[in-house]
């Protein structure tokens, strides 16, 4: 049932698999940085400032996508989440510069389990137009 | 909308919901909870009924006079003894003094004039005198071991190789030591480690060994050749593993090294030119110093109580010495030489009129100096043994109008520093060049020969809580850092809380903050560096001037006592 089900996502929701787990494989470098700096290591800071350029970016490149699913596969979803995940990342890259510690802490674990989720949500089920599943 | 997936919409809206809930109470509960903006150190609160701001005039510290000069030197006398004065409004406050004041008195230097300040220990306790700032022989730096006993202090146990008597004085062969007696010492450096002895009575420091320690009794000459640039200096005690509580009680004055280029370029002088070290403090229910001493006889055991580990913060801010003071002024230009002696406490300092204009903060000099160019500030950082030369103009303030001095960070009666009162029109011929210094080395980074990196973090000491760095607690008798002297090397300092990181004997520049430019408050030449909570700070520096062993530190004193010091080696 399973591939038959995986046979039916279409191209656009392969597309957001690939940016959801782009996404996903990116933001877990983060903490490793930040690790990495608070050891002593000054490089790690300019790998997590790298690494939080790439993250925003996947960000505004996945919001895209669930544009482009909401509008071919009449899915909304992922674009809300999607948002709301943007929204954080674009709080959590200037608490970051600011050295606000206090958000940026507890917002980028937040971040990285709303990625993961939608992480485990793009790939446990077929991504297709609501009305052929609805059918 | 999962319908097939055994997910109803229910559930989902359902799942969701309790996630955003979580991700909305953690960020509210981190908003509450945590210090905004961020602070290192817990507050003591006086027991004492606190005088209104602003009544108690400003005091300026007395300048020293030399006792002789010979040889193109100047000599000074200072007497480390107990005092009790008057800090609050009828309150008796115990102290420890240089020459019987709080703040010591200051002494002006002329650059490249060497001055011998002889320090007589009348303390119950050991001493060591640091000049923060100084380009001085390692002989005269105030190595945390090089300890100044007082009468009756036990002898130290010597070091088995020495195969002597404990009282035989031993010739050293070093600079610093004028007519007291010296000796090798080997049981110094304790953080509270294991007792290694059971001597009766007063058992000071056991543990680390420390066997280049050069001890002396009752007395030592400290010569300061001062070939530097001109800036304002400051002393203060050093003692291994008792910094803190020994500055809190009021063992820190000032040192101002002068030049004839400096004094030409017409900035604010004389009368307009006021030195103010700001530093806060405590006080107990009997008027004494509160602090939060493991061992309030500072003897033996080291160390403050569970909550103040992170740094003692004082609810009560004295400017030289006057809680709160207030100074007339004219309507002119004043140059203000801003010492933070504050064991912990971080400053946002701005002044601000009656009708809350914020006047501007004219930078013209940092620790070690003039500047090149004045920077203007509205809001000035200053970190423990920070100084910044900063001149304001009173001239648009109404007359008879009160300016603030206020800190962006405190919060009540921290808040408030001290008060000009605006009190006469005058006549002002000074200025504020639009160049200010030419000389200030500007070492690039192709010219390092190493990068260093360094952590400044929480961590465990010997069983305890303690502050690293490089994940080592302070151990005397290791060398952490050997640099070549004419060395070029650049430094990257990553902290974990505030840690304002100070080296001895070399002053450095700022080259970067976080990876980006320095901040307009990190021109000129540094000695200390404040790193704010996950920053980590590039700078260089040219390890010339003497070679010697030196310290590299975090100066929150309460820090340093509990470990975050290491030695810098010049070789």
């Amino acid at each position: 049932m399973l591939t038959v089900a995986e046979s039916r996502t279409t191209p656009t929701g392969w597309t957001l698999r690939a940016v959801v787990s782009a996404h996903a494989a990116a933001i877990a470098g983060q903490p490793v940085f930040a690790g990495v700096y608070l050891s002593g290591d000054f490089d790690g800071l300019s790998l997590h400032a790298a690494g939080a350029n790439v993250v925003t970016s996947i960000g505004y490149l996945q919001l895209i996508v669930a544009i482009a699913v909401w509008a071919r596969l009449r899915q909304a979803w992922p674009f809300l989440a999607t948002a709301a995940v943007v929204a954080a990342e674009t709080v959590q890259y200037f608490a970051g510069l600011d050295g606000t510690l206090w958000l940026h802490l507890p917002l980028g674990v937040m971040t990285i389990v709303a990625v993961v989720v939608q992480f485990i949500d793009v790939w446990r089920r077929p991504l297709l137009r609501e009305e052929a599943r609805n059918a | 909308m999962r319908d097939g997936q055994g997910m109803t919409r229910r559930r989902v809206l359902g799942i969701g919901g309790a996630l955003g809930l979580m991700a909305a109470t953690g960020l509210t509960s981190a908003a509450a909870l945590a210090r905004r903006p961020a602070a290192t150190g817990a507050e003591l609160r006086s027991a004492v009924p606190l005088p209104p701001p602003f009544q108690v005039p400003l005091p300026i510290p007395a300048v020293l006079k030399p006792v002789g000069a010979s040889g193109g030197a100047d000599r000074y006398e200072i007497i480390q003894r107990e005092v009790s004065a008057e800090i609050l409004p009828g309150v008796r406050t115990p102290l420890w003094t240089y020459n019987g004041t709080f703040p010591g008195p200051t002494i002006e230097s002329r650059r490249g004039r060497p001055t011998t300040v002889s320090h007589r220990n009348e303390l119950p306790v050991p001493t060591v005198v640091h000049l923060h700032g100084g380009r001085t022989p390692a002989a005269s730096d105030g190595y945390p071991t090089d300890l100044v006993l007082p009468a009756g202090w036990p002898e130290p146990p010597q070091p088995a190789h020495t195969g002597t008597g404990a009282s035989q004085p031993h010739a050293m062969g070093h600079g610093g030591m004028g007519d007291s007696r010296a000796m090798p010492h080997g049981g110094h450096g304790g953080h509270g480690g294991p007792v290694a002895g059971a001597e009766p009575g007063p058992t000071p420091m056991h543990g680390m060994n420390d066997p280049r320690a050069v001890v002396s009794r009752l007395t030592r000459d400290y010569t300061f050749p001062l070939d530097q640039r001109p800036t304002l200096l400051w002393y203060h005690d050093h003692r291994m593993d008792f910094t803190a509580p020994a500055i809190w009680r009021g063992l820190a004055g000032l040192h101002i090294v002068r030049d004839d280029a400096e004094d030409a370029l017409g900035l604010p002088a004389g009368p307009r030119e006021l030195p103010l070290m700001i530093a806060d403090r405590a006080f107990a229910a009997d008027g004494s110093l509160a602090y939060p001493s493991l061992d309030p006889t500072l003897r033996q055991r080291p160390g403050v109580r569970e909550p103040y580990l992170a740094g003692v913060l004082g609810d009560v801010i004295l400017v030289n010495g006057a809680p709160w003071p207030v100074h007339e002024v004219d309507a002119a230009r004043y140059r203000l030489r801003v010492l933070n002696a504050s064991n912990a406490r971080h400053y946002e300092l701005e002044a601000v009129t009656d009708d809350g204009r914020r006047l501007d903060l004219v930078q013209i000099g940092a620790d070690q100096g003039l500047l090149a160019a004045p920077v203007t500030h509205r809001l000035l950082p200053i970190a423990p043994a920070e100084r910044y030369d900063v001149v304001v103009d009173f001239s648009g303030v109404p007359i008879g109008s009160l300016v603030k001095v206020v800190n962006r960070l405190g919060s009540g009666r921290t808040r408030d520093v001290m008060a000009f009162r605006v009190a006469r029109k005058a006549a002002d011929d000074s200025r504020i060049p639009g160049a200010l210094s030419t000389d200030l080395p500007d070492w690039r980074r192709s010219e390092a020969v190493r990068v260093r990196e360094f952590a400044f973090r929480a961590g465990q000491m010997h069983a305890g809580h303690g502050w690293l760095i490089g994940g080592l607690p302070f151990d005397p008798a290791r060398t952490d850092v050997t640099a070549r002297l004419g060395d070029v090397e650049v430094w990257r300092l990553v902290a974990d809380v505030h840690h304002p990181v100070h080296l001895h004997l070399v002053g450095f520049r700022v080259l970067s903050r976080s990876g980006r430019p320095p901040l307009p408050h990190d021109a000129g030449l540094k000695d200390t560096v404040s790193l704010r909570p996950g920053e980590g700070v590039e700078i260089i520096t040219r390890f010339d001037g003497y070679r010697g062993r030196y310290l590299f530190h975090c100066h929150n004193a309460e820090h340093e006592d509990m470990g975050m010091m290491a030695n810098l080696e010049i070789v």
